[in-house]
């Protein structure tokens, strides 16, 4: 690369940082697009790393730290704070870990608690960790805060409890029984705890990674899973 | 002279009825012709999708989704695509972008001229329901042009869609879009307004939005409650952001907020936004581009998970997918909007009479292939 050309993606990156897209994007030559593109994309990146530690300067100064963005960090803080030792790992900016036991009173809070008001259910399904462990997955939303969080609870197998929450989200129903259907995690508290989709008598649990169809079922062949392709 | 105790008794509406949309079995408790309870009983039209996506490759997904809402399967395809790019941080060419919203909402017109016209054939209106299939022909042309397909058409892809436009389609999009906008007054006038069909769904079925929300009710039947939630404008993905228009709320026009005939008018209301958009989308596209620059040699999406929401004819589309880093994903759960507007059934039609309770179902438009996926 020759010195001018250099230069002159140096100049160029700075007035794509002050949001002037309109000169990368008029440069006929591809090549050099790219490159400054790239370079761009490298400068943004950096100043991004660098970002964050500024914000660390400012919440070590004894003035009123402002609360962290992601909700989280700054809702499981809330509710450590509520219900204190319910949570069952540190916080992290992905999702939020419970312990099943007072799982129905911090549901309960969540949604009648003005500041945080989670009150539609957008999805709930449940997951083989494997370890022996599953896991039943909440994903929240506020209509009228618009902000979203998800709850993971973890239960193993041999005991696989979790308070029911039909009574708070109603779609909680028909949502619970679908992941007893699929993974065998009991609701305790569910009103009408049966299957959903499969039959009533149906054996196992299918979204288990271990789960293995049954041979018949009253007297009809099941089909397996082809491994592969024919 | 005292009162009559009459007997309950359970009747059973389905499997296998033209009511119920699908193979979807209603087992009802009536008192006379007075419903005492309803429980819908679901699970007949069940291929356990959510298993087969933990053997197949992420691409291999797609078709899939096709056949969950086969009545919308282009917006199937494009949340599922949606979930997976944003999973893989996979940012998509503007060209694409467009294409894939302009065929959302021509699938989002043909979804709700078919729920229309098959509600009115429910109440009993045959002739309206035989102009919206004529018109919905037309798109399914279209879709049939760009792709090949007519009803299921895996056109959406990881990074792309299958197809470019072919050449003509966009004249012949418009061609369309000035044909059909005249349609619309016919309809009203068809259907709409019509005294019978006002007298069979205004006042009845009410939803009341903090109920709808409870239930996770989402799409035209959250918007007939009276909430203005619309993913396209809350939180808006792809390119929704760059066009102009409304969100249609129920008014309770006719009798109550939230009853049958606001649900169906919703829908004819959300019609005509489509079309705007799709007038938007149609102008700024650019002209050239290729569809399949941004394809991924191998989808591999790196560990972890996410939930991505999209707007379908019928509400909110979730795809929650867990991913391990290998080229088969650990887990996807769909979460249907039609799942949860059959569940809100239970609450809705208890103490109506039996011919009102066909009219409930069919103003939640449900698709059962989606219900039992």
């Amino acid at each position: 690369m020759s010195a001018d050309q250099e230069r002159l993606i140096a100049e160029l990156v700075e007035k794509g940082l002050a949001g002037e897209m309109d000169e990368i994007n008029a440069i006929e030559d591809r090549v050099l697009r790219g490159k400054v593109k790239a370079a761009l994309a490298k400068a943004k990146r950096a100043a991004k790393a660098a970002a964050p530690k500024e914000e660390k300067l400012v919440e070590e100064s004894p003035t009123d730290a402002p609360p962290s963005e992601n909700p989280h960090q700054k809702f499981g803080k809330m509710i450590e704070d509520k219900f204190p030792g319910s949570l069952a790992a540190g916080l992290n900016d992905t999702h939020i870990q419970l312990k099943p036991n007072n799982w129905f009173e911090i549901a309960k809070w969540l949604k009648s608690e003005p500041t945080l008001h989670f009150d539609s259910l957008q999805c709930h399904t449940g997951m083989d960790v494997g370890e022996n462990m599953l896991e039943a997955r909440y994903n929240l939303h506020s209509m009228t805060h618009d902000h979203y969080i998800e709850i993971r609870i973890a239960v193993s197998r041999d005991n696989a409890k979790i308070p029911s929450t039909e009574q708070i989200w109603r779609i909680g129903d028909w949502f619970e029984r679908e992941t007893y259907d699929m993974l065998g995690i009991h609701f305790e508290g569910h009103r009408d705890h049966r299957r959903m989709l499969l039959p009533e008598d149906w054996e196992g649990y299918p979204l288990r990674k271990d789960y293995e169809v049954q041979e018949t079922y009253h007297g009809i062949v099941v089909p397996k899973v082809k491994e592969g392709w024919e | 002279m005292g009162v009559v105790h009459g007997e309950e008794m359970v009747l059973n509406i389905g499997p296998q009825h033209p009511s119920t949309h699908g193979v979807l079995r209603l087992k009802v408790k009536t008192d006379g012709e007075i419903i005492s309870e309803i429980t819908p009983v679901i699970g007949y039209l069940h291929r356990c999708f959510e298993k087969h996506c933990e053997n197949v490759t992420y691409d291999q997904v797609i078709p899939y989704t096709d056949r969950c809402d086969y009545l919308a399967a282009m917006a199937n395809n494009f949340g599922y695509v949606v979930a997976v790019e944003e999973l893989m941080e996979l940012k998509v060419p503007e060209k694409v972008e467009y294409i894939r919203v302009i065929m959302a909402e021509f699938q989002r017109i043909a979804s709700h001229l078919l729920a229309l016209g098959v509600y009115g054939l429910d109440i009993g209106a045959f002739t309206p329901f035989l102009f919206m299939l004529r018109d919905r022909e037309r798109i399914l042309d279209m879709f049939e042009m760009t792709c090949g397909a007519r009803l299921l058409y895996n056109y959406m892809w990881v990074g792309g869609v299958s197809h470019d436009l072919p050449k003509g389609f966009v004249e012949t999009a418009f061609q369309f879009l000035d044909y059909f906008e005249p349609q619309i007054e016919e309809y009203n006038n068809l259907l709409t307004h019509n005294k019978i069909f006002v007298e069979r769904t205004a006042d009845i079925g009410v939803l009341p939005p903090e109920v709808a929300i409870s239930y996770g009710v989402s799409g035209p039947n959250l918007r007939a409650s009276g909430v203005q939630w619309d993913l396209r404008r809350n939180s808006p993905y792809s390119i929704y952001d760059k066009f102009e228009f409304d969100v249609p709320v129920g008014d309770g026009g006719k009798g109550t907020l939230g009853d049958c005939w606001d649900r169906y008018y919703v829908r004819m209301l959300e019609v005509r936004e489509s079309v705007k958009i799709l007038r938007q989308a149609l102008a700024q596209m650019p002209k050239d581009g290729d569809v399949h620059q941004a394809l991924p040699k191998k989808i591999r999406p790196p560990k972890g998970s996410i939930y991505s929401r999209t707007e379908t004819p019928r509400g909110d589309l979730g795809f929650y997918i867990e991913s391990d880093g290998s080229p088969i994903p650990s887990r996807v759960k769909m979460r249907s909007p039609a799942f949860t507007a059959l569940a809100v059934l239970g609450e809705l039609a208890g103490g109506w009479m039996m011919s009102d309770v066909i009219s409930i179902l069919g103003s939640l438009d449900i698709v059962l292939g989606e219900i039992d996926r």
